[in-house]
């Protein structure tokens, strides 16, 4: 996803988390339906908002805005009185709405602005404006980009302030062979620990996709064996180890379509071939050696930048 | 596209919801193969698939696919489910084919670049 | 539909040779089960999969596919071209998916 796109499915996440409480503006002023358009025209101006509900006796009865305002200017006629003007059938939003059902109906009515609903009694507790929700929007991701800077940094400190010639964090999986129920669980484990020190996700996705491969292989062809992952300042080695049977043709392995999997793996959606080219197109390095009936290292690297 | 109109399109049955259903699904992958799948790199893409074992959500999860719809009536067991919903992963299955289910997206628009998905 | 139209339309590329394309194509079945396909598949369709290897020719036979679409580009082995053409199946290629070249075939008819 590029940066835009990013930003673009963020802003839409929100609009379903945050609540009209948290974009409206409270301390509404209101207006009574027999007041005068000149008074209404000179609080409009004096407060520089664009509308008011109109209250009688506590319910909301209509909203004025400053397009009223405007055609009563035009044909001159300011001592109209609100409730002459007014609209009356008044759409409105609950304030623990998600926004996103404000925005619906912005964009359904193309109204200015939405009076904010108390669910229990009804009463007027704030005003919407689709200013409102830019402003709601843009303060959230703030503080979301806020976070996640602190996150970062926490993470590569781990590195950074550690004073040592050289740093290693190492994570080792055991693996057991033929067992197919478990396969994928040690890359599961590692990528979530990778993302939780704040490694790039896209990083993450590489090493994740090569180590679910290599394990793969591990149980479908070995007897076992264990996924060493050594995190360091700017790289991560995965080692992949097992004690045979052994590959005897390693050039023929690395060819994509190559497989010598038996059709049972075929049938659990695997053994097409593609593991080891996975592997190689994936990391920034690679190395498989092998030795009939001892053993099998298979190591990859990828670069932390 | 949206979830909602993916479900209708392919009548699927939803086993696991997302969080919010308002993000967008850009491309479409139809495979029983999963190391076919983990080479995949087009993000918001749905996983439509006849294989239906715990590999299939690893996979999705290493891949970074959101959502995966099992084909041919295929059934995810209360274990996958489980799994889908610790990662994220939104799961729907549905009685038809993957070629049909392939074609039926495909011919709405998903993963077609140059037509018009709506609501973006 | 006829296969020769079908390997035209979607500049499909022919792995096998001397074998006739007048055949008519039933419908289209998409998968990599092998399982899935003995059991499900219809007779005399076109199959749309990314395996390669020699035992998707007996499987082939046994439903009768007049031939099978490998896709993703993957090249199938000799091996593999000369057993389809001894069992008169026709190999076919496409350098696209098998969700879009599923998508292409829908929309040339292949609808049920």
């Amino acid at each position: 996803m590029n940066p835009r796109e990013e930003v673009a499915t963020r802003v839409q996440e929100l609009a379903y988390e945050l609540h009209v409480a948290q974009a409206m503006t409270r301390n509404v002023l209101t207006i009574h339906p027999r007041t005068q358009i000149s008074t209404v025209s000179q609080i409009l101006r004096k407060r520089r908002i664009s509308g008011l509900p109109v209250i009688d006796k506590g319910k909301l009865c209509g909203l004025i805005s400053i397009e009223d305002v405007i055609k009563c200017l035009v044909n001159n006629e300011l001592n109209r009185r609100v409730s002459s003007l007014m609209t009356r059938s008044v759409v409105t939003v609950y304030s623990d709405e998600p926004v996103v059902k404000a925005i619906q109906i912005f964009e359904r009515f193309g109204y200015g602005r939405l009076p904010v609903l108390d669910r229990n009694d009804h009463s007027v507790v704030g005003i919407l404006t689709k200013g409102d929700i830019i402003r709601a929007l843009l303060k959230k991701m703030d503080v979301d980009y806020r976070e996640e800077e602190i996150l970062r940094y926490r993470a590569s400190h781990i590195f950074n302030d550690v004073t040592a010639d050289e740093v290693h964090l190492i994570f080792e999986f055991s693996v057991r062979g033929g067992n197919f129920d478990r396969a994928g669980e040690a890359s599961s484990q590692l990528r979530t620990n990778l993302l939780r020190l704040g490694i790039h996700p896209e990083i993450v996705r590489r090493i994740a996709i090569s180590t679910y491969e290599a394990e793969m292989n591990l149980v479908i062809y070995t007897h076992g064996g264990r996924i060493v992952a050594d995190l360091q300042k700017d790289l991560i080695q995965i080692r992949v180890l097992d004690q045979g049977p052994g590959i005897p043709d390693i050039e023929k392995a690395m060819e994509a379509g190559y497989s010598t999997a038996p059709d049972w793996v075929r049938e659990l959606g695997f053994g097409a071939g593609m593991g080891l080219p996975n592997i190689r197109k994936h990391s920034d390095w690679m190395q498989l050696t092998s030795e009939m009936g001892r053993y099998t290292h298979l190591e990859f690297e990828v670069k932390v930048p | 596209m949206k979830l909602e109109q993916i479900r209708d399109i392919l009548e699927a049955e939803i086993h696991v919801e997302p969080e919010n259903p308002n993000f967008d699904i850009l491309n479409g992958c139809g495979s029983d193969l999963m190391s076919d799948v983990l080479s995949l790199v087009k993000p918001n893409t749905i996983l439509l698939t006849g294989l239906a074992t715990p590999q299939v959500i690893y996979t999705a999860e290493m891949a970074s696919i959101q959502v995966i719809c099992f084909v041919r009536g295929k059934h995810p067991t209360q274990r996958m489910i489980d799994m889908a919903r610790e990662r994220g992963i939104i799961l729907l299955s549905t009685n038809l084919f993957l070629f049909d289910s392939c074609g039926k997206l495909y011919s709405a628009g998903l993963g077609q670049p140059t037509r018009l998905i709506s609501a973006l | 539909m006829i296969m020769k139209s079908i390997v035209s339309s979607l500049n499909l590329t022919l792995y096998t040779q001397n074998l006739s394309l007048d055949r008519s194509i039933k419908g289209c079945y998409s998968g990599d089960l092998l399982s899935d396909v003995l059991a499900r598949a219809c007779i005399g369709c076109l199959w749309i999969t990314i395996q390669m290897h020699p035992n998707i020719i007996p499987v082939a036979v046994m439903k009768e596919f007049p031939g099978i679409l490998i896709v993703n580009g993957r090249i199938p082995e000799p091996e593999v071209i000369s057993k389809a053409e001894n069992e008169r199946v026709v190999l076919l290629g496409t350098p696209l998916s098998a969700y879009e070249i599923s998508g292409r075939l829908w929309e040339l008819g292949f609808q049920p």
